[in-house]
């Protein structure tokens, strides 16, 4: 039995009897056993649980009573991502044990429709890096090289679903947390608009500009799991009616007659030789294809990571303030403590990057430096989001490389904050502006290691972006995964 | 420049006993003053993003009790006493 095939070849099988669910989910139980240890996925595997819920889902299907639309597909849960049950540790010593007291929406919505959640997979603390190497239970590896970064900070859904440990992963997004490791590990990830998929249960970082989004190994299974995903939650007011969408249907409409803007600022100085060439020839494809390509000059690029990351940090310095070790937390008595020193004492077991984030945060929100840093960064978000409107009145789509450079060697970079921040420059504009994003597999470059091919449409336009990316995809012949 | 006195208070402010502090006092100052740039934008518009939205769209503002196996949820804390957080003394 071949578990690399995808969500919808997953469904076809499981309906037509040649697969039992409990057979599926066996297996790739089985492929996490011999892979884990190479990749370090996964915090938590719930294995029991997935196998009970697997033969369960089988008696229905037999039985011929009601089962959901995903049929006991295995996904994992990136574990920012609050689930009922299982421990959510956001990668961090201060939740190391966890346990949330209720689903995620995006989580009980999927178990409605009947995934199966394997377990919860890694991700940089509280999903402040790009790297997955700021986990407090180590970094996840590159299943092209396991040398290699995976990208990040959603890294362990993008390392499950390119190592075939899960079909489909829901990661964060707040600067490029589910296209980072998608493009590092020749996947499929969405970012999506901002308030299309509920936040109730994500644990928060930077609330006005983080949203969850799916990882897959085809632009099909994406459009399958946004169809149940995406809508207005009553717990998450900044989220939308979604209307009658259906992100499956008409998936083939291809691009013809479509304008596609290349970004210049995001194909310019330190980015790698091979990743230039893979999107000039993903911007070819998509002219055999009917497209009409055109450059694109953004110049408040230029300013965005330096937006991004006032902003961010800003956002996080606030919603961490929250971890005393009182209301969540590790196991320390408060028995011969005074308050101040206690708290201090537990905060201190936060890692470099949540640290060094906290401590920018409250800087530049400081009275002094507020106008300085903060409402600049505000302004440059205003200005960017304007000139993205005045775009999109002349081009449906944006393209440009999804990461600057190839992925890297762990350890490499670990030690230079800001030259991994840097790394964002292509990713963040969704996150500022809020539109939605998407990276593609497109080509494996001479050291085989993976490309991936961003493409942004305005917003709320996710069932127009998903024909491009099909249609991009479709123009692909990529090597399976070597391990 | 930050200097080492700005990184504690700062430590001091986010309540975290920083080590390893020459480190952070290097590294926050090279993105701070990356950070700087933003000075040089020029953009006149004093609008920063928003959105809004009418009280009548928000939900309606009723209690619904939280309750997990039967227990609201300060009772599922570890250090619940008597519906309170039993924290460490102030003085």
């Amino acid at each position: 039995m071949d578990i690399g095939i995808s969500a919808t070849e997953y469904l076809s099988l499981v309906r037509n009897g040649e697969i039992s669910v409990e057979e599926f989910i066996a297996k790739t139980l089985d492929r996490i056993h011999v892979v884990e240890d190479k990749v370090h996925a996964y915090i938590t595997v719930d294995e029991q649980n997935a196998l009970n819920k697997a033969r369960s889902i089988d008696k229905k299907i037999k039985a011929k009573e009601r089962v959901g639309l995903f049929l006991g597909m295995p996904i994992s849960i990136k574990d920012n991502i609050c689930t009922s049950g299982i421990r959510t540790t956001c990668a961090s010593k201060m939740l190391e044990n966890f346990v949330a007291p209720y689903d995620a929406t995006v989580v009980s919505r999927l178990k409605h429709e009947d995934v199966i959640v394997l377990g919860k997979v890694n991700l940089d603390e509280f999903a402040m890096g790009s790297t997955t190497e700021f986990s407090y239970f180590g970094p996840s590896r590159n299943p092209w090289n396991v040398e290699y970064v995976p990208g990040g900070s959603s890294g362990g859904s993008g390392v499950s679903v390119s190592a075939l440990e899960c079909m489909i992963s829901l990661g964060s997004d707040t600067g490029g947390s589910v296209r980072s490791p998608a493009s590092f590990c020749s996947v499929v990830g969405l970012k999506p608009t901002y308030g299309l998929v509920s936040r109730y249960g994500l644990v928060s970082y930077a609330n006005s500009i983080e949203q969850i989004g799916p990882i897959a190994r085809k632009v099909e299974d994406i459009a399958l799991v946004m169809n149940v995903i995406a809508g207005h939650d009553s717990h998450d007011d900044t989220t939308v009616e979604k209307g009658n969408v259906d992100y499956v249907k008409d998936l083939d409409a291809g691009v013809k007659g479509k304008k596609i803007g290349l970004v210049q600022q995001m194909m310019e100085d330190g980015v790698d030789k091979e990743v230039s060439t893979a999107t000039n020839n993903a911007i070819s494809k998509l002219q055999d294809l009917g497209a009409e390509c055109i450059p694109i000059s953004l110049d408040s690029v230029e300013h965005s990571v330096a937006a991004y990351y006032t902003i961010a940090s800003a956002e996080a310095s606030s919603n961490l303030a929250r971890y005393d070790n009182l209301r969540y937390g590790f196991d320390l008595g408060t028995e011969g403590y005074e308050f101040k020193a206690y708290v201090s004492k537990v905060r201190s077991s936060f890692g470099h990057e949540v640290t060094r984030r906290m401590l920018l945060g409250a800087f530049v929100l400081s009275a002094g430096y507020y106008g300085k840093y903060y409402l600049k960064a505000q302004k440059v978000r205003a200005m960017m989001k304007s000139q993205i409107d005045e775009t999109f009145k002349k081009v449906d789509f944006l393209v440009a490389p999804t990461m600057p450079i190839l992925p890297f060697k762990i350890g490499e970079k670990i030690d230079d904050p800001l030259t991994l921040y840097q790394l964002d420059i292509n990713t963040i504009m969704a996150n500022l502006t809020g539109i939605p994003a998407i990276s593609v597999p497109f080509s494996i470059s001479s050291f085989g290691l993976p490309i991936g091919i961003q493409i942004f449409a305005n917003s709320f336009q996710e069932k127009s972006l998903l024909h491009a990316a099909y249609a991009l995809q479709q123009t692909t012949h990529l090597p399976e995964v070597p391990l | 420049m930050v200097d080492r006195k700005e990184i504690e208070h700062l430590g001091d402010l986010v309540k975290v006993n920083l080590q390893d502090t020459e480190k952070y006092i290097s590294q926050v100052d090279q993105i701070l003053n990356y950070f700087a740039n933003l000075d040089k934008v020029e953009y006149d518009s004093d609008t920063t993003l928003r959105k809004e939205i009418s009280y009548e769209d928000l939900r309606e503002d009723k209690h619904e009790p939280f309750l997990v196996d039967g227990m609201s949820l300060i009772n599922k804390l570890k250090r619940d006493q008597n519906n309170f957080i039993r924290a460490p003394k102030m003085i």
